[in-house]
């Protein structure tokens, strides 16, 4: 150890209890300290407590969802309650919690963090990013909940801007305007780890937590701009049939499909890529042991985030596009697998000889990589020509989203916010609510969405209302399965919060991992470290056990 | 047997050979996926164990990189999986090209019904009745919204277009009754949008056809529209008016004045009735006034059948009548 | 203002950073992120134009022909002025000659606001001529010919979002002139009108893309 590296921790570590600087929770405490406020960290704060509010909207209505599949007549909700029910868990799910979620709270709070920075490079734009984002959501969300929408959260056309007679106008331009929100953060990442890196922080000393969300935020960058356009559009041939997807004017509805799943298809890596952070730092920290691969992992990031754009057409086997298309899409699919593979491979290498602790983040860590290999394989599965033009639009489809956007994102989002609380609070949780917590999610979340795979095998679509009698035994499976899954929920939910009055205080680090974030006190002070950290070590610098005896 | 009829199905029928060796690829590919995943998932839980914080272990490692192992693990499954992918997408080449001799159906979406409609006029709500062991295809249209004709018997489904005909084929084996759905999501009622599928003998569909209301092909009637709707007033031979005979059209190119030519097939049909001032034909003025808007849907199903019809019956001239119908720049 | 002479020249040190080079480089690439979105927000819209006069090569050119070829080129001549001007406004904002900055940065603002006054005429001669497709109560002079209809609306979409563009970018120009005038702006904000600068090019770069795929290709 350098005598530098030793001044980061005295910093950070010998802190006396008496004359510390006051934390970034306590520096101020008035509402407009909040609401105006400037500092990453609080702005993180912001961004968690909207999207859990959008998470429980959209688990609500799921639960509803559930709730109606469990006869197969339809007699609990009218259709178009139905089908407003899933356009509301879809929009709000994906637009306002999914892809936000990891990068706008745990990134937020820990990019300048891990690379030694005081802040974001622009610091009030992140405040404008959540006043943009609250603004085009809540805006959203009204419309979805007062007048009701009925597209689904993928507005095709021409059934949004012509056929469906419900508030598709408003929807639509508040979910562009949360994309503008998105935008703005991705810039900001961009900006601040190409330019706020702290001396001796080099591109292969930064965390792949880092790593992932240089990786998204470029996703964010490149592909937002055309899902905003195409949303444009499709509001400009509702308001004014201007006829762009309009085959009566010699339009394309399928174009409105190309546009939007070039976007949100690398949305899903928005989703993903954060997870893959996230679990890349909790993995190490609770193996004590360096992460395998560091390099690949970081290559394999970058590499996902390019491919992902090649991809879009496998949501298309069925709509007529040309065999040829269809065909390339199909393989670049399979390789999309590759980077995926790489990093669940590292994972496990780097367990292996470890010094294991199974504490919450870690069961959600070992979760997430159990979920998002079945995902990710039956994602394989769906990029296979002939098997997609069975499972297409069915529930198969369904159990694969889940299983890597609950399994991913959400697992991931748990198991970092589990991982960090100590950081972000001053707090500790009670370790053994939360590992009862995390074992129910899991086990809840399979029981909801495995007979889902079987299910869409069987041949039951998507987005349907009332069902043959023959799926309803499955199905009433799959709902037991949800109420499980949100009893889970409600556990970290209210542990979480209690630890903030009563959890024991947590020290600079209480999980005896590396890396930046953690060589500053619990919580933070505003600037994050009191003098400029130096970085002269390499990421993950757990220990390497060498053989005794040589 | 009635799909309904089975309390809890786990598998569904396969009703067809493509639908049997669709499940032989699943399955084959569930093995391989077992194969690769178990070990991780046994060893991921065995490490959890063996390696707790405390355990007697060896922990000895130098190692923190090993380019050829992970070469090995990013080539070997990837070149694994490409099997079945190269599997998958003969299949679906299969699925993209129906045999000639294949019956055809036609099928239109609509919110939130289907009417099929079979080559001797016949047409049914919702339900469709086949033959056994006669390639079937269907070619559909939608009159409103995005719609998907999925068949999970048959593990094929395609989506209905609006203003595009697409089109499925399959080749049962197995007479008996399956489900048809619309898998594409288009409004209010689309999970109402279903229907039964009945595979029958040969014979018994011959009387199911008898008894199933009108006798008028599909042909014919395109034939009676032709005059109804004025077409025969210009196309005929004989008509003053110079426009290209369709005889022999059918399925053959077209030159466009722009250059290059358009296959003739359905769409092409469709589009030019509709839309007559696009994709100019080359040699000829364009007159033709547009239909859009007075042809409905079922009645251009007709219409194409019958130019369809006129373009196999002349084969023998179908040369002729197309060059004539483009070389011919002589004006009368 | 006071006097003709330079002013110095400089940034005000923002909290976050450690130093005026990392904010200016900060800025600056954020500004170019920013115009690389912009950027494929048009292209959407540049690809749907390309798509259409594949499909429908007759009807677009028909269309296009409407167009008022030399009001368009016109502006891309005013445009590529502006450009200039405002390339000049920033030499001089290096240098700290703040009164030929602003007068320069007043120039850049007129030529935009002329350009917005030919486009406005343009808008008012396709009103005239029937030009108009998206409004449904008037009639529209290509009737019949629906893909036509099409590209005519996406040619509203396409300029009018442009045009939305140099209303904004004129309206931030006059904001910043004013600002700029004061006393020792430039020492504090110089780079501030570096990066606006980056915005006012871009604006420019997107109407020569614009000009070529609306007006010159199809006719």
């Amino acid at each position: 150890m350098s005598p530098l590296d030793s001044t980061i921790r005295d910093a950070a570590t010998a802190q006396p209890t008496i004359g510390r600087p006051k934390d970034y929770l306590h520096e101020k405490s008035t509402l407009a300290s909040w609401f105006f406020t400037i500092d990453h960290k609080r702005i993180a704060l912001l961004y968690l407590a909207s999207i859990t509010g959008f998470f429980v909207i959209g688990a609500f209505a799921a639960g509803l969802i559930r709730l109606a599949l469990v006869v197969p007549n339809g007699q609990i909700f009218s259709n178009d309650t139905y089908n407003k029910l899933f356009t509301i868990h879809g929009v709000v799910m994906v637009w306002f919690y999914m892809i936000p979620s990891i990068p706008t709270t745990l990134g937020n709070f820990l990019i300048p963090l891990m690379i030694g920075a005081k802040d974001l490079a622009f610091p009030k734009l992140n405040l404008t990013s959540w006043y943009i984002f609250m603004g085009g959501s809540l805006f959203t969300l009204f419309t979805v909940l007062v007048g009701g929408v009925d597209t689904g959260w993928t507005f095709y056309a021409p059934f949004s801007t012509t056929f469906s007679n419900t508030w598709v106008i408003p929807a639509l331009i508040g979910v562009i305007i949360v994309g503008f929100s998105s935008i703005l953060t991705g810039l900001n990442f961009v900006v601040t780890i190409h330019t706020m890196r702290a001396p001796g922080m080099t591109w292969f000393r930064m965390p792949i937590f880092v790593w992932t969300h240089y990786a998204v935020s470029l996703i964010f960058l490149l592909a937002t701009p055309v899902i905003t356009i195409a949303l444009s559009l499709l509001v400009l041939e509702r308001g004014f049939g201007i006829g762009v997807f309009d085959p009566a004017l010699g339009g394309d509805p399928v174009l409105f499909e190309h546009l939007f799943w070039f976007y949100s298809h690398p949305a899903v890596y928005i989703m993903v890529l954060p997870g893959m952070g996230v679990i890349s730092e909790i993995v190490p920290a609770f193996s004590q042991k360096k992460l395998f691969g560091y390099r690949f992992i970081a290559y394999a990031s970058i590499s996902l985030a390019s491919l992902t754009f090649f991809v879009w057409g496998h949501h298309m086997f069925v709509n007529g596009q040309s065999e040829m298309a269809s065909i390339s899409f199909s393989v670049l699919s399979f390789a999309v697998a590759v980077p995926s593979a790489v990093k669940v491979y590292n994972w496990t290498a780097t367990i292996y000889r470890g010094s294991l602790r199974l504490d919450t983040p870690m069961l959600y860590a070992m979760g997430y990589i159990g979920l998002f290999v079945i995902g990710g394989l039956t994602g394989l599965f769906l990029a296979t020509l002939s098997i997609d033009e069975h499972v297409h639009d069915t529930y198969f489809v369904v159990a694969h989203f889940h299983y890597i956007m609950v399994g991913g994102t959400v697992l991931a989002f748990l198991g970092g916010l589990h991982f960090w609380w100590p950081k972000m609070t001053g707090r500790m949780y009670n370790e053994a609510w939360g590992r009862v917590g995390a074992l129910l999610i899991f086990l809840g979340f399979n029981v909801t969405f495995f007979p889902q795979f079987l299910l869409g095998y069987l041949g039951m679509p998507r987005r349907y209302h009332q069902y043959p009698p023959e799926f309803q035994l499955l199905n009433i499976l799959s709902s037991a399965g949800s109420t499980i899954l949100a009893v889970g929920y409600f556990f970290p939910m209210i542990y979480l919060v209690w630890s903030l009055w009563f959890g024991k205080r947590a020290s600079a680090n209480p999980w005896e991992a590396k890396g930046l974030e953690w060589s500053t006190s619990s919580p933070p002070p505003t600037h994050n470290f009191l003098a400029e950290p130096v970085v002269d070590f390499e990421p993950y610098d757990y220990p390497i056990k060498a053989r005794e005896r040589v | 047997m009635n799909p309904s009829d089975y309390p809890l199905a786990l598998w569904p029928p396969a009703a067809s050979v493509s639908a049997a060796s669709t499940d032989h690829l699943i399955i084959s590919f569930t093995v391989l996926t077992l194969f690769l995943t178990v070990p991780i998932f046994i060893a991921i839980t065995f490490f959890a164990f063996y390696y707790r914080e405390g355990t007697k272990a060896n922990r000895d490692h130098l190692n923190i990189r090993d380019s050829r192992l992970e070469m090995a693990w990013m080539i070997i499954p990837f070149v694994l999986t490409l099997f079945f992918f190269v599997w998958g997408a003969q299949m679906f080449h299969t699925h993209k090209h129906a045999p000639a001799n294949a019956m055809e159906i036609s099928a239109i979406g609509r919110q939130w019904m289907w009417k099929f409609q079979h080559p001797g006029g016949q047409w049914e709500i919702n339900d469709l009745h086949v033959p056994v062991g006669q390639p079937i295809i269907v070619n559909m249209i939608s009159q409103d919204v995005i719609h998907a004709l999925y068949i999970p018997a048959m593990r094929i489904q395609m989506e209905t277009l609006p203003g595009r005909y697409t089109s499925l084929w399959f080749n049962s084996d197995r007479p008996g009754v399956y489900r048809l759905f619309c898998s594409e999501y288009c409004g209010t009622d689309h999970s109402a949008m279903d229907g039964l599928l009945t595979v029958m003998e040969p014979a018994a569909y011959a009387q199911w056809l008898s008894h199933a209301g009108t006798s008028t092909s599909l042909a014919a009637a395109g034939k009676a529209l032709f005059s109804t709707y004025g077409c025969s007033g210009c196309h005929a031979a004989g008509s003053n008016v110079r426009a290209p005979s369709l005889a022999g059209l059918y399925g053959n190119p077209v030159p466009m004045q722009a250059g290059g030519t358009v296959l003739a097939d359905d769409s092409y049909l469709r589009d030019k009735i509709l839309n007559p001032d696009g994709n100019l034909i080359a040699g000829y003025k364009q007159v033709m006034p547009s239909f859009k808007g007075v042809i409905a849907e079922d009645d251009l199903v007709r219409l194409v059948a019958y130019i369809k019809s006129i373009g196999q019956q002349s084969a023998s001239i179908g040369g002729d009548a197309g060059s004539g119908g483009t070389a011919g720049s002589v004006t009368r | 203002m006071s006097a003709v002479g330079v002013s110095p020249v400089g940034v005000e040190l923002r909290e976050q950073f450690n130093n005026t080079a990392q904010q200016r480089h900060a800025a600056t690439m954020g500004m170019f992120i920013w115009l690389i979105t912009e950027l494929l927000l048009f292209a959407g819209l540049f690809l749907v134009a390309l798509i259409l006069r594949i499909t429908h090569p007759a009807s677009v050119t028909a269309a296009a022909k409407h167009f008022k070829f030399w009001i368009g080129a016109t502006n891309t001549a005013i445009l590529i002025c502006s450009s200039l001007t405002m390339s000049g406004a920033i030499e001089l904002s290096r240098l700290g000659w703040q009164r030929g900055m602003v007068r320069f940065m007043l120039a850049t603002a007129s030529l935009g606001s002329l350009f917005i006054v030919l486009k406005g005429y343009e808008y008012v001669v396709d009103w005239q001529e029937h030009m108009v497709p998206f409004f449904l109560d008037r009639s529209y002079a290509l009737a019949g010919d629906s893909a036509s209809e099409l590209f005519v609306n996406l040619y509203f979409a396409t300029t009018g979002l442009h045009g939305l563009h140099l209303i904004t970018g004129v309206s931030i120009l006059l904001v910043l002139t004013r600002q700029a005038a004061a006393p020792g702006y430039l020492q504090r904000h110089q780079n501030r009108i570096e990066i606006y600068g980056l915005y006012w090019h871009f604006i420019d770069l997107i109407w020569i893309i614009v000009f070529p795929i609306l007006y010159v290709l199809n006719r």
